[in-house]
């Protein structure tokens, strides 16, 4: 066991020790930074309804808004829906939330994308590049066995993107505490779910959508590493990777009305379709369907880069 | 007979349904240091990733210290420490960080260890550079320091004086000669010159187009006597070249004003008096030892690579 740690520590070092490895974090760092900026100036804070006469506020928008939607069609639709959500707070006497730090996270979790990307670029070189570096040889002839030497390369990639995973979190709460303040310690917020307006609990609704985005992160991460393994190219790897990641709605989308559709992976990875209230992409989907698909699409793209990398020679280029 | 640090039992290696390996077998003992000559594309490069297990065996064995490679590998790896043709490294991380590296994948190297490794291949100054930054010869000297870190019973060396300056390759023949007598190493060293490593080597197997075509002590090729080439300056030409055809089944080769041809340095006597006997008049004799060069390129004659 102990070994195995030293393996993954070795993996890590050489993940971290590169300079492209930094410049990824300061991007990520600088993306959150400017997302911070352009709410703060151009965001809907809720500061003006802070005080104690928050209602009469509320009532005044709403007569504007009213007005407003009137005079155009298009905009009396858009301000429809923010009236209602105005009603909601009048009707049930809460005050609206302040924006602050857990919003900020909650709308982060876009970001997760990025993670995706550049994890994505992690698995993808990092056995495609001990080829192409030829440092796979010296690798190789140790007295450790290759199932144990791509382990720990796979370990060493989630361990990657649930590090970066964590960067985010904590950095977008940082830089979202220094603009904008926190909330609170258990802060709810009005949302419009497919049950109409409610009143949800903001921290456990930012974890379970983090985690659902954890399902896709894995798998595309997964596959980014099969093709590494597979065809000993990260550039392959990176761009049919990224190409599916981009493209996998789409293709969903596209083969919707097929009999087969529900077997696309992309069809399976967001979990949250079967979240309370939703209903499924495709007809006749369940949550034990997805789970199962996904389990046979990961087990398929492991087992391919262990027979990959523990069944073929390693000669010449 | 001792135990052979690395034993090769008909080797052999097919890719598609060409035959590169065509049955390899020779032991290599400890305290010994093997060379491994052959042209380009004999396949000593073939047969050394299968030593280490880079490359599987299509039929045949290779023993380490009796542990075979196919069904014990990890033992039988352990004990082996290589370079395979160029001694890459990763070139972002400094020297120093590439042995850490390499020492934390096998258990028991100590920092001591490391820096005996890096006096011994002279790397003390820049080895806390970086390795892109390190020229040929001084990767060639991470990736044997690299090699020995585990203190293997086999060292395997790919060409290792590829890219030294001369200083370099003495330094190289000296401390390889120094592990294999004080550290009872057995060395293999595969080079297609044979002059940079003849000097360094106990035995010397040569290999062309995947056989081994002969093994040979260094030590034993000043006594091969048909390599005793001797040159005659003698007159009528055609008349000397026959009888020694006649009287000794010798060919030669007529060159500017004499005959050239290899044979026993004791039949000169005999051959000196047939000449008299039948009017032809001897100038000069002169006979120069072969070198194992000559050998070597008698051995493999033309370099053709199939
Ligand atoms: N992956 C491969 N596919 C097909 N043929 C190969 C492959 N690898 C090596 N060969 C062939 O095997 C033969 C032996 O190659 P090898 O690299 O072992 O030669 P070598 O003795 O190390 O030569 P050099 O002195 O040039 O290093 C060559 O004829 C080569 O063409
Ligand atoms: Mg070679």
């Amino acid at each position: 066991m102990s070994r195995m740690l030293k393996l993954i520590y070795n993996e890590q070092l050489k993940i971290y020790i590169r300079k492209s490895t930094w410049a990824m974090y300061i991007i990520l760092g600088v993306i959150i930074i400017g997302l911070a900026v352009m709410t703060n100036s151009f965001g809907e804070l809720g500061e003006q309804y802070q005080g104690d006469d928050w209602q009469e506020v509320l009532q005044q928008e709403n007569k504007e808004l009213q007005k407003e939607g009137e005079e155009d069609e298009f905009v009396g639709s858009l301000n429809a829906s923010i009236i209602e959500e105005n009603n909601y707070y009048l009707d049930n006497n809460i005050q609206p939330t302040p924006y602050g730090a857990w919003q900020f996270l909650r709308e982060n979790m876009l970001l997760l994308s990025v993670v995706s990307l550049l994890t994505i670029i992690i698995a993808a070189g990092i056995v495609a590049n001990e080829f192409r570096w030829g440092t796979i040889k010296l690798l190789l002839i140790r007295p450790i066995s290759r199932s144990g030497i791509l382990l720990s390369k796979y370990i060493s990639v989630l361990l990657f993107a649930l590090f970066t995973s964590i960067f985010v979190f904590l950095f977008s709460f940082i830089i979202g505490a220094v603009f904008f303040g926190v909330e609170g310690m258990n802060p709810s917020i009005v949302s419009n779910e497919a049950s109409g307006y409610t009143t949800i609990s903001l921290i456990p609704t930012i974890f379970s959508e983090y985690g659902y985005s954890m399902v896709n992160l894995v798998m595309m991460t997964t596959f980014a590493f099969m093709i590494s393994t597979v065809f000993r190219n990260s550039a392959l790897a990176i761009g049919t990777a990224i190409f599916l990641m981009m493209a996998g709605n789409s293709i969903v989308g596209f083969f919707q009305d097929k009999e087969w559709a529900k077997y696309i992976l992309f069809a399976n990875t967001d979990l949250s379709q079967y979240a309370d209230g939703r209903t499924p992409w495709i007809e006749g989907m369940t949550l034990g369907f997805s789970i199962t698909m996904l389990i046979i699409y990961y087990v398929v793209f492991i087992l391919l880069s262990w027979l990959f990398f523990t069944k073929r020679d390693v000669a010449g280029q | 007979m001792t135990l052979a640090a690395m034993e090769l039992i008909d080797v052999k290696r097919s890719i598609g349904n060409k035959e590169i390996i065509k049955g390899l077998s020779f032991s290599i003992y400890k305290g010994e240091v093997f060379g491994f000559i052959g042209p380009n594309g004999a396949g000593k490069t073939t047969t050394i990733r299968m030593m280490v297990g880079l490359m599987k065996l299509t039929d045949g064995d290779i023993h380490i210290l009796g542990n075979s490679i196919k069904t014990n590998y990890k033992k039988a790896v352990r004990e082996v420490g290589a370079i395979v043709e160029n001694p890459e490294m990763y070139p972002f991380m400094s020297g120093w960080q590439n042995l850490m590296h390499y020492a934390r994948m096998i258990p028991g190297v100590t920092k001591d260890r490391i820096n005996e490794v890096i006096n011994l291949v002279g790397l003390e100054k820049p080895i806390h550079d970086k390795v892109g930054k390190y020229s040929l010869g001084m990767r060639q000297r991470l990736g044997i320091a690299q090699a020995l870190l585990h203190k293997p019973s086999v060292l395997i060396l790919d060409e290792p004086t590829n890219g030294l300056d001369p200083a370099g390759i003495r330094e190289i023949r000296q401390y390889i000669r120094k592990l294999a007598k004080e550290e009872d190493v057995a060395i293999i060293i595969s080079s297609h010159l044979l002059s940079e490593i003849e000097q360094m080597c106990d035995r010397i197997g040569v290999i062309k187009n995947g056989e081994l075509i002969s093994i040979q002590d260094v030590g034993e090729q000043a006594s091969v006597d048909n390599l005793t080439k001797i040159q005659v300056e003698v007159t009528p030409l055609e008349k000397a070249k026959n009888l020694l055809k006649e009287h000794y089944d010798i060919e030669t080769i007529v060159m500017d004003n004499g005959l050239s041809f290899q044979g026993e340095k004791e039949k000169i006597p005999a051959i000196i008096k047939t000449f008299v006997e039948n009017d032809c008049s001897i100038y000069q004799v002169s006979v120069t030892k072969g070198t194992l060069e000559d050998q070597f390129f008698e051995l493999i004659g033309e370099n053709t690579i199939e």
